[in-house]
């Protein structure tokens, strides 16, 4: 793929990224004020419009035909919005988050995408812009309005101004002068004073004032800000805000005394003259920008000081950065034997402190590369929104999304892979956990029912929640599953104890509902969503009250490129295990072995530890038995006590060699299928340690937590 | 690749002798030539990186047979095999000549382990043989053989030709070899 094709995407999803964000928005504006748009929500289907309208443009440049088709079509059921010729409700709104759904979608070049039907996508855009509303009764009649500035607002400037007028909110003109050089900048800095106060309908030049290097713009605003706030606001040197009033009852509203009714003597406030504007347009060839920037300059602009980065070229850094610390500590050992020269002793010193120096520097570099990585977890946050709002609809149920923690930042690798899962896990708690509106009113439940979703970070790890108030999981009819699949046999069934149920759910062949919904069934189980979930060194824990809820708690290391590890030595080979999984490491005592059908266990502070002999396992056995300890005993050898989730494996290692931050690499392709490791880290000096996959292997050497309990009740 | 070039003894300028309307009709291709066991195989040249002379290798418990281990090369960490296991080959102890070629597989650098580094030859299609050519139950990594022309290298001159004999190479095609 070219770069400019890959720029292309990353733009595009950049685009309906902020589209899905804002149409939540205005989702969430139209439950709290409905159909009516004020300025704030007229700003919104402006924004939207705008992203919609660059989508279209690039969309064209490269090609998406049916991206461009969408994209104009929903282009045109905006413009009829802001109009007012289409009302706000539900139903477009359904449309609008189809269309960028579908955006999303078409995007996907891939073969297994989806297919969009595009067809039956305009089909529903067109039911709405078919047919636009009656034309609004003429209230503009009753301000002292220039008829020749109506003449030329476009529609929408035109719609804009009744709207305000319906709503009852002040019309003024203010009148400024802009030097032909600075115009543009001075008409943005207006913009941004004007925004929080008032709406500008529009600005029109006046053809009388103005020499040759100066310009008078008229500028029409509907504000209900006060006029001294305005004033203070808006009004310097060159500039005089004027009060539209109404036009007193008595007063014909016809259009020929209207327009007389301009002069400056019915005004309460002198008007000067309002310069005869000429229609239709004043010219041209006039250097002003009166309509909005163009789109594509808004967008340029808010992007403009942030900087795309292709994720492998992070990871490129940080293996540099890992070379440069191979580098730091053999420059490390060079002054170490320095020192032992006493001829050279200050040399050494000087090394020394110079290596810590750089030593330091290294680590900031690591740790701004770490960041530059990190991103919020409401990037994917705004994704699951969405979904939230479109299972809900599917589903006729009612569900509100509390988010907090969204700003929680992890590793953007994490990000990308969590947001298969928490999707997954999310359709899961509309599909089968929230009720009905009705059931729920039954059950004395508040009607609309509410998914949590939670992110704080604890410690090095980062937790994530998603929590709904629905009906929760009987563990009765879990079991009952579970049996019926013929993943646990009767006598286990009749043991098997409350969470122990609950954590069927993830095992492989399970789903409660027998027909396969289109939410849910995306043909991934919980097993899948576990998988993922381990795969990122994560853990998944499921709560659930019968008739209350039910919770699953993700819990995830914040980064994947640097941990901490616990180095050990096993038949004179190193290896390392994150300390995450590491609890302690005791010394292993071989007369407190006890054997449990055939597995070796040991007692730890009144609870059976199983153990693992780490050099049996990966046939590390030296091949004579271990040379005796001066005082004729054999060596220490210690047990490293890890655990994962609720379960606990002691491994039995010959030696620990401290504890090293490391940067873990995947294992080539060739030994992908290689089960215990999660990959390798260079400790430097050319050595390679393999990094343990705790997690895979408790799963290996325990079995599956679900049937391992159950086995053990046996 | 230091190795290499010492003895490249028959780099591009070579493919002289054979006659000017034969030799256009001809297309070359270049091989890297290494020994395993006492045979002589080549790769193509396209498909190797980097020659590194053996760091330690760490090897990996479960891996497949031939799998000897992984090794850091500046940051990713390569695997390496050994060719003898796959060729089905007695093994020897790594010594002073003892290299590892990275060659780029399918998806993946791969480092093989190799006895001798010796030159990379460029061969005209008539000195290819292809494998369908020789016959027998030849692996389906082996490309062919390599049978570069005595009489170019002897009058070039540039190597002592008395130890020369007859020299055959086993080309290896890396995609199945490596798969």
């Amino acid at each position: 793929m070219s770069d400019v094709h890959e720029e292309f995407l990353a733009e595009a999803q950049e685009i309906i990224e902020s589209l899905s964000r804002d149409l939540l928005l205005l989702d969430q504006a139209q439950k709290e004020h409905g159909p009516e748009l004020d300025q704030t929500t007229s700003e919104l289907i402006n924004e939207v419009f705008r992203g919609v309208h660059t989508l279209k443009g690039i969309a064209g440049m490269f090609g998406y035909a049916r991206l461009g088709e969408v994209s104009h079509a929903l282009e045109d059921l905006l413009d009829q919005l802001r109009l007012g010729r289409v009302e706000l409700d539900p139903s477009v709104l359904d449309v609008l988050f189809e269309g960028v759904e579908s955006f999303q979608r078409l995007l996907v070049d891939s073969p297994d995408a989806p297919e969009v039907d595009v067809e039956r996508l305009l089909q529903g855009i067109a039911r709405f812009t078919g047919s636009g509303s009656a034309a609004p009764d003429d209230d503009l009649l009753g301000y002292e309005l220039d008829p020749n500035v109506l003449s030329v607002l476009t529609e929408y400037e035109e719609h804009r101004l009744r709207t305000n007028v319906r709503q009852g909110v002040s019309l003024y003109r203010l009148k400024v002068r802009f030097s032909l050089l600075t115009i543009d900048s001075q008409l943005e800095d207006l913009k941004d004073r004007a925004k929080p106060l008032a709406e500008i309908i529009t600005y029109l030049p006046s053809t009388g004032g103005g020499d040759g290097d100066t310009i008078d713009l008229d500028v029409l605003l509907a504000s209900s800000a006060p006029y001294d706030t305005l004033e203070e606001a808006l009004v310097d040197a060159d500039a005089e805000l004027l009060r539209v009033s109404r036009r007193s009852s008595g007063e014909s509203p016809d259009r020929r005394t209207e327009h007389e009714a301009l002069a400056p003597s019915s005004s309460s406030t002198p008007l000067p003259a309002p310069p005869p504007a000429p229609t239709p347009r004043p010219p041209s060839a006039a250097p002003v920008e009166r309509r909005e920037m163009s789109p594509d300059q808004l967008t340029l602009r808010s992007v403009a000081n942030t900087v795309r980065v292709d994720i492998r070229k992070l990871d490129h850094l940080m293996n540099v950065v890992g070379e440069l610390a191979l580098v730091k500590s053999a420059v490390g050992r060079i002054s170490e034997r320095l020192r032992g020269r006493p001829e050279l002793r200050q040399l050494a010193i000087e090394l020394h402190r110079i290596n810590r120096g750089f030593e330091r520097r290294l680590e900031e570099l690591q740790d701004g590369i770490l960041d530059v990585r990190m991103v919020p977890l409401g990037q994917i946050f705004d994704k699951l929104a969405r979904i939230v709002r479109q299972v809900a609809r599917e589903h006729d149920k009612d569900v509100k999304l509390l988010v907090t923690g969204a700003d929680t930042e992890v590793d953007k690798l994490i990000v990308e892979e969590l947001s298969d899962p928490l999707m997954h896990l999310i359709r899961n708690a509309i599909d089968h956990g929230i009720e009905s509106p009705k059931v729920r009113e039954l059950a004395d439940k508040p009607v609309s029912g509410t998914l949590a979703l939670n992110a704080y970070q604890k410690g090095k790890h980062v937790v994530i929640e998603v929590e709904d108030d629905g009906a929760g999981m009987n563990p009765q009819r879990i079991v009952e599953t579970a049996l019926r699949r013929e993943l646990i046999t009767e006598e286990a069934a009749a043991e098997v104890s409350r969470e122990e149920a609950l954590n069927l759910i993830f095992m492989p062949g399970f789903s409660t509902r027998s027909a396969i919904t289109d939410l849910s069934g995306r043909g991934v189980g919980m097993d899948v969503v576990k998988t993922n979930i381990s795969r990122l060194g994560g853990v998944i824990d499921v709560q659930s009250e019968l008739g209350t809820g039910t919770k699953f708690t993700i819990t995830l290391p914040v980064t994947l490129a640097i941990i901490n590890a616990l180095l050990i030595r096993i038949g004179g080979r190193g290896f390392a295990i994150p300390i995450t999984s590491v609890q302690e490491a005791i010394l292993f005592e071989p007369e407190k072995l006890r054997t449990v059908e055939g597995r070796e266990v040991m007692t730890l502070r009144g609870a059976t530890l199983p153990l693992c002999r780490l050099d049996r396992l990966f046939r590390l056995e030296a091949a004579e038995p271990p040379e005796l300890d001066a005082d004729g005993t054999p060596p220490r050898r210690y047990v490293v006590v890890c655990a994962v989730a609720h379960r606990r494996l002691g491994f039995v290692v010959d030696g620990l060699d401290g504890q090293q931050d490391i940067v873990i690499k995947s294992l080539g392709k060739s030994l992908q299928r290689v089960r215990g490791f999660a990959g390798a880290t260079d400790l430097g000096d050319q050595q390679v340690a393999l990094v343990l996959d705790v997690p895979a292997l408790l799963e290996e050497l325990l079995g599956t937590p679900e049937l391992t309990a159950l086995e053990a009740s046996r | 690749m230091s190795d290499v070039v010492k003895r490249d003894t028959v780099i591009p300028a070579a493919a002289s002798q054979a006659p000017v309307l034969e030799r256009e009709a001809l297309t070359a291709r270049e091989f890297l030539a290494f020994v395993i066991a006492e045979e002589t195989y080549a790769l193509p040249l396209h498909a190797i990186r980097e020659i590194l002379k053996p760091p330690p290798i760490t090897p990996v418990p479960r891996a497949p047979g031939d799998v000897l281990g992984v090794v850091a090369v500046r940051g990713t960490i390569t695997t390496v095999i050994d060719l003898r296991r796959r060729l089905r080959v007695a093994e020897s102890p790594p010594d002073k000549h003892t290299r590892i070629l990275l060659v780029a597989a399918e998806d993946e650098v791969l480092g093989v382990l190799v006895d001798q580094v010796l030159s990379v030859h460029r061969l005209l299609d008539d000195e290819i043989e292809l494998s369908g050519v020789v016959g027998g139950d030849l692996s389906d990594y082996v490309l062919g053989v390599g049978r570069p022309r005595r009489s170019r290298r002897d009058r070039e001159g540039e190597r002592d030709t008395e130890s020369e004999t007859e020299e055959i190479l086993v080309l290896l095609d890396p995609e199945p070899l490596l798969d």
